[in-house]
């Protein structure tokens, strides 16, 4: 959620003037500039990612007391079926799945509905306004956890008296965290949203202005439209970064007892990992978490693309 | 991530929240080594740590003797971080020399086969130590540990309010119940005490006062019995407190809590003894009002929980097993420690002559009412016959996860514990573990 690459310019046609030894030597240049970024890749992702994968195909086993210490077993799928048995991992899914329900919907309309209004000539003090309302992404996750949850909190913060409602109470557990989040992101998504309004063609804006069009109408019918691909980006971002929530309901965690150490998938992992000191059941139960992952991106990368197509 | 219930076992302060919470993600990389260098000859052991001033007692210790240098890491405390990442040392084969264990998770870093048995190193020393902590190294006849402090439970209570509006100091649980009910009658915002339900230490020291261990090493077997009687007798209780509204739930030491017994609405707290260091950091300017007591008991039977306490132990694999003891020796027993100590926390050694020199380096003030140590010293002396199982950090959470309904009705506390036993016995079964439902054979 915190990358999103810019639109891929449309190939250009290489030039194909080069010599057989140029391009051998602008290989070689390639192939050795390339180094660092491989040795990264490997380094950081793929070397991990094979670990992971390795680990998750192993537990640690017993016997009586204990105190002899374990012994490691190769156990095939067996840490992925304890997984996916396991109804922590669904309830930690439900959650998550609630929590995009909130957050993904009241994110993206309201980083739209303020990143057309901030392209549009209502507004005045248009740097103002987006600082604004970007200031929040600024803040660390932990220190906007923080904030809230002293907010929060039923006897010192404000919101128990707004509202009539303790935000920590396991009914209003979930709004408050998504609160969180959509505080947290709607800043940064609506810049990105108003980055690609600037690059709206103004002649369209204005051809239809002049076929009479309105604001509302030109917003809906034209801007959206044409930016309809970057709201999908930002939409597949949004999604994987639901799916990871943490640290919002790992900071809540010690203001209520409402939070489960399992609440979120993430959480499940850190309570495998660093609690029950599981590994094999953390690495597995991470690579389902991908996984899900990457078939979520994929269905909504091919929701876009459709969309797009038409 | 840095929040979590073992913070709070050694007193959770704002300020130390906050500088948790700001460690967040960087739990790896916490802390530096003491700076200077090892005088030639001597022996070095490493050392890792998150007890609050080790870099004094380190320091202390090199300048006391040449024969043997320790270097300190300071790591995160507990289920911070510390303890994942001894874990994973001695996995790896490079744990440091000496390990911080707590009682309660020394069974659990047992699990990794890591820690050196060090019975004949430190059998001379079994009458100097306060039994609760020499069995607290010992789960299953061995000795795994150094001790270094214990925590008994004590109720701290307003003193001048309870005077004030003629409210008896609560001996019995029968009669706390009375009392909880007296000050809702004197001011309706107020409350007797808080008992905060995400808190699994806070609540398995509640019931170990009850006297029905968790779990028990009976031969090669754990007998788990959490949902045992003294343990459902606990919960039923306070379950029925929870109901009348008669108990507040916050948590410990958070802003609410902080504000609560800052502002009269809490008139007393179920703390352990590093609770002291918590009431002078949250309310420093509270100065004779607040008083300590022993828990009231189940009808009248001293008896008295433990929340917490720090033991070391040896690296199986350590190259300098015999140095790491000469330094684990003078940490845990030698008189200088408690004096040091005594310049910025308030010390429970688990040493009986070093807590004798804690005490004198006591500066009172702060409390009406009994000398804090003997109070202390009285609760250490009740406390029951207790074994932490192999899964006791885990099952902290368990039990946080398992109570968390329970203030909106969603459960009761005796189906909860019911509920956290079956866990914790699937559970230690799943890891191969040999386990025995209920009390005894």
């Amino acid at each position: 959620m915190s990358v999103l690459a810019p639109e891929r310019a449309p190939a250009q046609e290489q030039p194909s003037v080069e010599t057989s030894t140029g391009t051998r030597r602008k290989d070689f240049a390639g192939a050795v500039l390339a180094v660092p970024f491989a040795v990264l890749l490997v380094g950081t992702v793929l070397v991990p990612v094979a670990y992971t994968l390795y680990l998750s195909l192993f537990t640690e086993r017993l016997r009586g007391l204990g105190f002899s210490g374990p012994e490691h077993v190769f156990v095939w799928l067996g840490n992925y079926l304890k997984v996916i048995a396991d109804s922590a991992f669904h309830a930690s899914l439900g959650n998550v799945a609630l929590f995009a329900l909130i957050h993904i919907p009241s994110m993206l309309i309201g980083a739209l509905v303020l990143a057309l209004l901030l392209d549009s000539a209502v507004v005045r003090l248009k740097q103002v306004w987006s600082l604004a309302v970007f200031v929040p992404y600024a803040v660390p996750v932990v220190i906007g956890g923080l904030i809230w949850a002293y907010l929060y909190s039923p006897t010192i913060g404000p919101i128990k008296n707004l509202l009539g409602v303790d935000p920590l109470s396991d009914t209003a557990l979930l709004p408050s965290i998504a609160n969180i989040a959509t505080w947290q992101w709607v800043g940064y998504n609506m810049i990105i949203f108003y980055t690609a309004l600037q690059a709206v063609p103004k002649e369209i804006v204005e051809a239809a202005r002049a076929d009479g069009a309105g604001g509302l109408r030109t917003a809906w019918s034209i801007k959206i439209p044409v930016i309809r691909p970057t709201i999908f980006v930002a939409a597949v971002f949004t999604v994987i970064g639901s799916l990871q929530v943490f640290t919002e309901p790992m900071v809540l965690k010690s203001f209520t007892g409402t939070v489960t150490s399992t609440w979120s998938p993430s959480m499940y992992v850190y309570e495998a990992a660093f609690v029950a000191g599981d590994n094999g059941r953390a690495a597995a139960a991470s690579v389902l978490i991908a996984v899900i992952c990457a078939v979520l991106s994929a269905v909504v990368m091919r929701f876009s693309t459709r969309r797009s197509a038409r | 991530m840095e929040l979590s219930p073992a913070l709070r076992t050694r007193g959770l302060s704002r300020r130390g929240f906050l500088r948790a919470t700001a460690a967040l993600g960087a739990a790896g990389l916490v802390g530096g080594c003491t700076a200077s260098a090892a005088p030639p000859g001597a022996t070095t052991v490493s050392i890792w740590s998150w007890l609050t001033g080790m870099d004094k007692y380190v320091a202390a210790f090199n300048a006391a003797q040449k024969d043997v240098f320790v270097e300190l890491r300071v790591i995160a405390a507990g289920l911070s971080g510390g303890y994942a990442q001894q874990t994973n040392a001695i996995r790896a084969h490079n744990a440091p020399d000496v390990l911080h264990v707590e009682y309660q998770g020394l069974p659990q870093i047992l699990l990794t086969g890591g820690l050196r048995d060090l019975t004949a190193d430190m059998a001379d020393l079994e009458s100097q130590y306060s039994p609760a902590a020499w069995r607290g190294v010992r789960p299953d006849g061995r000795t795994w540990g150094v001790p270094m402090d214990l925590a008994p439970m004590v109720f701290y209570y307003r003193k001048d309010l309870f005077d004030q509006h003629g409210i008896a100091l609560p001996r019995t649980w029968d009669e706390f119940r009375t009392a909880a009910a007296a000050v809702k009658q004197v001011d309706p915002q107020a409350r007797i005490c808080s008992f905060p339900l995400n808190d699994g230490s806070f609540f398995a020291g509640m019931s170990w006062q009850a006297g029905d261990p968790w779990w028990t090493a009976q031969g090669d077997t754990w007998a788990v019995d959490i949902a045992g009687e003294g343990t459902l007798r606990t919960a039923s209780y306070w379950q029925s407190m929870i109901k009348d509204d008669q108990v507040a739930g916050v948590v410990h030491g958070t802003q609410d809590w902080i504000a609560g017994i800052h502002d009269g609405k809490l008139w007393g707290l179920l703390g352990a003894s590093w609770s002291v260091g918590t009431l002078n950091r949250s309310i420093p300017k509270d100065t004779g009002r607040w008083a300590v007591a022993t828990m009231p008991t189940w009808e009248g039977k001293p008896a008295n929980g433990i929340q917490g306490g720090t033991a070391f132990g040896i690296s199986a694999e350590s190259k300098a097993p015999e140095a790491a003891m000469t330094f684990l020796r003078w940490l845990s027993t030698n008189p200088e420690v408690p004096k040091i100590g005594s310049t910025f926390t308030t010390p429970f050694p688990a040493h009986l002559p070093n807590r004798a020199v804690a005490r004198q380096a006591y500066k009172g003030g702060y409390f009406l009412g009994d000398p804090v140590y003997d109070v202390l010293d009285e609760a250490a002396k009740r406390v029951p016959d207790w074994t932490w199982g192999p899964n006791a950090l885990r099952l902290f959470s368990t039990i946080s996860d398992s109570f968390g309904p329970v203030r909106s009705g969603g459960t009761t506390l005796p189906d909860a514990v019911r509920k956290v036993q079956q866990h914790a016995v699937a559970d230690m079964r799943a890891r191969g573990l040999s386990v025995r439902e209920g009390k005894t054979a």
